[in-house]
């Protein structure tokens, strides 16, 4: 790939070079050698990809971006020079590549996969329906992360039971492939078009109006990046998390309070890149006290590791310092809105880290946790009881 | 078994777009190198004949076999993966064949998720003393997936 043009692209002809972007990196914190500032400056200096194998630590979490004053959207730049840099020096894969490899097998047009083996007795739902959820890769992800902890097909069960409170009866897709998340922020652009391709093929067969993800980067990726390659979407986008937030906050869906002292850890793609900040808050100040932590929001830590690359004692270092952050709010349990965070906070906390103090801090999911405190014989806006 | 240098063998990198016409399955066999492996020697030497759709991989014990190489087989075209290794009780490394099995179980798990038929992937223990055993593992197989069709067209 061309990267003629880059820096003009994203603003990065802007750069001062500040150092502000460093300094809020995690990555550059994670260590090796990595700087978002530095990167700027060898793409101006050389016109070339600098031959770094760190650049694979970033987690394109955005928060360079939202700290920069000058508007550089630096991990724009990033995902620009990741196919160039993939061929010079390749990511390292991490859990034997089996989540990247599943996402290839899932863009083989002719096989048609069967996810909806979590579909449990109890949840309604409705093949007529207008509404989509987007399952993504979970159910994946509970086969091979089943180690470490065994509960997370109740995140997509919980969504259903959530969408079943507010009165939706949500379609599930029967020929749903992987997003392409990982694919697009590595650099595969040409596995992440085929995916997005059969993806908006599928759903526009389906014929729903709003498709509804409760995984925040399946949110963001059809969101904000199928419109890149398939143009203007004929459905509605939407998130899970923010629907909770809106209805908690008109009274159409009601929790059982249950007191305890919870903080709430902002997934990036959910916060920085799609701007979801005080929905998640809604959901959670209704069921508990929400103590904040010193990092959050707009300046919310990232969990240290994306598109599962990369990963090393480092990043654990990184997650077990977040871990500590939220114990240190005198919070008896993080939540979180991704798989993801979700997964490698529970990886942080199994790994035998050594000469670090290790703070024990379970971390729930959001959904799970408002599908637990879900008011019993409920009646949807609609006026029908969804529970007889 | 030869390899030839021949621009007429199909890669394995570079996945044929399949036809019907003339279609042969492509199967790679992870073989440990002290029961599995032997055992294919021993087909050899006792000139069995089975069919010539597999490439052998010798790996030192199934338990060496991670589900990401078992995953990359599938992506890079073949359309069978067979992992041989020692009976249980019998690896030369204790417990290897264990893991295997793990594996083996887990990466079932993900292919029927995906919408692939999982018996695309056969786990087999065959000792070194067991020839006949490998070629008719190897025959049934290849007819098993020749019944099955290419990977990834309408499973």
């Amino acid at each position: 790939m061309n990267i003629d043009g880059i820096l003009e692209r994203h603003a990065a002809t802007k750069c001062v070079e500040c150092g502000r972007c460093t300094y809020a990196c995690p990555a550059a914190q994670i260590g090796g050698d990595f700087s978002p500032r530095r990167i700027i400056e060898d793409i101006e200096n050389t016109g070339k990809v600098p031959a770094n194998k760190d650049i694979w630590l970033c987690m394109t979490c955005m928060q360079c971006t939202e700290i920069c004053q000058f508007g550089v959207r630096f991990h724009e730049v990033i995902r620009d020079i990741r196919p160039e840099l993939s061929r010079v020096l390749p990511a390292e894969e991490n859990h034997g590549g089996v989540p990247e490899l599943m996402e290839r097998l899932s863009s083989m047009r002719g096989i048609r996969p069967n996810k909806q083996t979590w579909v449990s007795e109890g949840l309604e739902t409705d093949l007529s329906s207008d509404s989509l959820l987007f399952v993504g890769c979970t159910p994946y992800y509970d086969v091979i992360f089943r180690y470490l902890r065994q509960d997370l097909l109740e995140i997509p069960r919980s969504s259903v039971r959530l969408l079943n409170a507010m009165g939706v009866r949500p379609k599930i897709l029967a020929d749903e492939r992987c997003c392409g998340h990982d694919a697009y922020w590595l650099g595969d652009m040409e596995l992440f078009e085929k995916l997005a391709r059969l993806n908006v093929e599928a759903i526009e067969k389906a014929g729903v109006s709003q498709v509804i993800a409760f995984c925040p980067e399946c949110y963001t990726t059809l969101k904000y990046h199928y419109p890149e390659v398939v143009g203007k979407l004929d459905f509605e986008v939407r998130s899970l998390t923010q629907m909770l937030g809106v209805a908690v906050e008109q009274g159409k869906l009601q929790l059982d309070p249950m007191g305890d002292d919870i903080t709430y850890h902002d997934p990036c793609r959910l916060g920085r890149h799609a701007g979801i900040y005080s929905e998640p808050r809604e959901v959670l100040s209704a069921v508990s006290n929400l103590k904040e932590m010193p990092r959050s929001a707009r300046m919310g830590a990232c969990c240290g590791n994306s598109s599962w690359v990369n990963c090393g004692p480092k990043t654990r270092l990184w997650q077990l310092e977040r871990l500590k952050e939220a114990a240190e709010t005198g919070a008896s349990g993080m939540i979180t809105a991704c798989p993801k965070c979700l997964i490698h906070f529970t990886c942080a906390q199994n790994e035998s880290v050594q000469l670090i103090e290790r703070p024990k801090m379970p971390v729930t999911d959001l959904h799970v946790l408002a599908a637990s405190r879900l008011k019993k014989g409920l009646v949807n806006p609609a006026g029908e009881s969804l529970h007889s | 078994m030869g390899h030839t240098e021949s621009g007429d063998e199909p890669k394995m990198d570079q996945p044929q777009p399949p036809s019907a016409e003339g279609w042969q399955p492509h199967i790679v066999a992870f073989c440990c190198n002290w029961c599995a492996y032997a055992g294919a020697d021993l087909a050899g030497m006792n000139r069995r004949q089975y069919a010539p759709n597999m490439r052998i991989i010798r790996v030192m014990c199934s338990g060496r076999v991670a589900s990401g190489m078992i995953l990359q087989a599938f992506v890079s075209g073949a359309d069978g993966v067979m992992v041989l290794g020692c009976h249980p009780g019998d690896c030369h490394y204790r417990v290897g064949n264990k893991f295997a099995e793990q594996r083996v179980r887990q990466v079932h798990e993900l292919l029927s998720l995906a919408g692939i038929d999982p018996s695309r992937l056969l786990l087999q223990w065959i000792s070194a003393a067991e020839g006949e055993l490998f070629g008719r593992t190897v025959d049934s197989f290849v007819n098993q997936i020749k019944a099955l069709g290419p990977m990834g067209v309408d499973e």
